[in-house]
């Protein structure tokens, strides 16, 4: 059943991804990729993770993705302007492609599969083990990211005060 | 009974006829809603309401039902298709799939729900958070000014309100240290002689009012409900919807309307303990109460401005939420050392 429900997820993902580029309307892009989101967030349930699950849910497909339609949203239903300026693009995001999937070959070889431990899932992936996680073992990293995001908000609601004193 | 729990392909017949049965349920429960909304509303504002179909107007339902099936389906010009027709579909998915998580009842080792997750009130939250899409890809793919800006409208309140939402109900988790919808309604307090589940609005009676306010703005209701102002936006995100697309977005707001009641009923008012009533009936009640509180602030609120509701949110039910949480950890810790 998990093993159906992967595939089933990872397709969606890639087909999503797949859409992300393809679509020659953006907001069909922005939709391709909160697909690749909810794909991405059932891998994570597979996984164990409930608490990842969520958040992953609620902060990309529930916050930042709607930003992005937002701004789509307000420019209108305008599609995507001819290739005039980037002719050489498709042939160089083969070429990336092509690098990518060497790199994938070439971190495969070697790799062993293994059992995963039989240990207790009943609190892996908990919301109570990631707060344990996060204010014990990991209090420092966690403490300087809210640092960054603070200085982030800062910065935004800096530059988008300015730009209202202009006007 | 047990053991059907236990029993793989027992356990997958429960989960089908559980889901089967939810659906009815809830499809029913929603259509009986807007029936007590017409009924209420009508009581409030000195009219009789439906009372021609069926006994008490008990009927109206179906005969709107097949009035809206069989009109024609209309679909403006110059639209995205595809994405005008998945807009409602999206809308009413992200409605039925909080039904997932949440439980109804424990009666005689029955449990009343589908599934009883870790992180239980999150998912509703990470469901209810798709609502967004529906109504921005609606008001988007109608090709029409007064959607658009109703459509973005009522995101910008959605994702505003859904911050003190969230932390309106962080107190209760800190409270019972479970965001599992079965621990929150079993917790049980050791005052004196009295030992048992409690109502955890005595605990966190501001926590609850904030909730219930940001409930209110979730839904899209009265009196926040701006995206569908008619005065200045036509109908909002629904002006180019009509037929079964119309009934769709409809069934979605009342299908989310009693989910927040559902929510509000678990997390502040005991869930399904309630004196001697037997479970899943005091459950009941307490949703059919608060869908009665909705009906009463749409029949008797003036609509906000927009500007007041965005003040309103962020100005002041949101600091209240932060203090709230701030204050809740503090006596926390002073009672528990």
């Amino acid at each position: 059943m998990a093993i159906a429900v992967f595939f089933v997820a990872a397709a969606l993902a890639v087909l999503g991804g797949i859409g992300v580029v393809a679509f020659h309307q953006p907001i069909r892009s922005v939709l391709s990729l909160v697909v690749v989101m909810l794909s991405l967030s059932v891998i994570f349930l597979l996984l164990n993770a409930q608490f990842v699950f969520a958040v992953q849910i609620i902060v990309y497909a529930g916050a930042v993705m709607v930003l992005f339609l937002f701004v789509i949203a307000l420019l209108g239903p305008a599609r995507e302007l001819g290739r005039g300026r980037l002719r050489f693009q498709g042939w160089l995001s083969a070429l990336f492609v092509l690098v990518l999937l060497g790199l994938m070959w070439g971190l495969l070889q070697g790799v062993q599969y293994r059992q995963p431990d039989k240990g207790d899932l009943s609190f892996f992936g908990t919301v109570q083990s990631i707060g344990v996680g996060l204010f014990t073992t990991y209090l420092y990293p966690f403490e300087l990211t809210s640092i960054l995001l603070l200085v982030a908000a800062i910065g935004a609601i800096y530059l988008s005060r300015k730009r209202i004193d202009d006007v | 009974m047990s053991d059907i729990y236990s029993n793989p392909i027992g356990h997958w017949v429960v989960i089908a006829v559980a889901m089967t049965l939810l659906l009815f349920v809830v499809l029913t429960a929603t259509a009986y809603t807007v029936w007590f909304e017409r009924v209420a509303l009508g009581r409030i504002q000195r009219r009789p309401g439906p009372n021609r179909v069926g006994p008490f107007g008990l009927m109206q339902l179906a005969a709107d039902g097949v009035k809206l099936a069989f009109k024609e389906s209309f679909v403006p010009e110059k639209t995205d298709k595809v994405l005008y027709v998945a807009a409602p579909a999206i809308a009413v998915a992200a409605a039925f799939l909080a039904w997932a998580v949440i439980p109804i009842g424990l009666w005689y080792n029955v449990q009343y729900w589908i599934a009883d997750v870790n992180v239980g009130i999150l998912v509703v939250f990470a469901v209810s958070a798709l609502n967004v899409y529906a109504i921005v890809i609606g008001g988007y793919a109608s090709n029409n000014k007064y959607s658009l800006l109703g459509g973005l409208r009522s995101a910008a309140q959605l994702i505003s309100y859904e911050m003190s939402l969230g932390l309106a109900l962080v107190p209760t988790f800190m409270i019972v240290g479970s965001l599992r919808l079965r621990d929150i309604v079993e917790y049980t307090v050791h005052w004196g002689p009295y030992v048992g589940p409690i109502p955890l609005i005595i605990l966190t009676p501001v926590g609850f009012i904030i909730y219930l306010i940001s409930a209110v703005a979730e839904t899209n209701r009265a009196p926040f409900d701006l995206p569908e102002a008619e005065q200045e936006l036509i109908g909002g995100f629904l002006t180019e919807y009509s037929g079964l697309k119309f009934v769709m977005y409809y069934l979605a707001e009342y299908v989310n309307m009693i989910t927040v009641s559902a929510l509000a009923a678990l997390l502040f008012f005991g869930g399904w303990f309630l004196w001697v009533v037997p479970p899943v009936f005091a459950f009941l009640l307490k949703v059919v109460l608060f869908l009665f509180l909705y009906i009463w602030l749409r029949g008797t609120f003036p609509r906000l401005r927009y500007d007041m509701l965005m003040r309103l949110g962020w100005k002041v039910l949101l600091p209240l939420a932060m203090l709230n949480v701030i204050v809740t950890a503090i006596i926390l810790v002073a009672v528990e050392g």
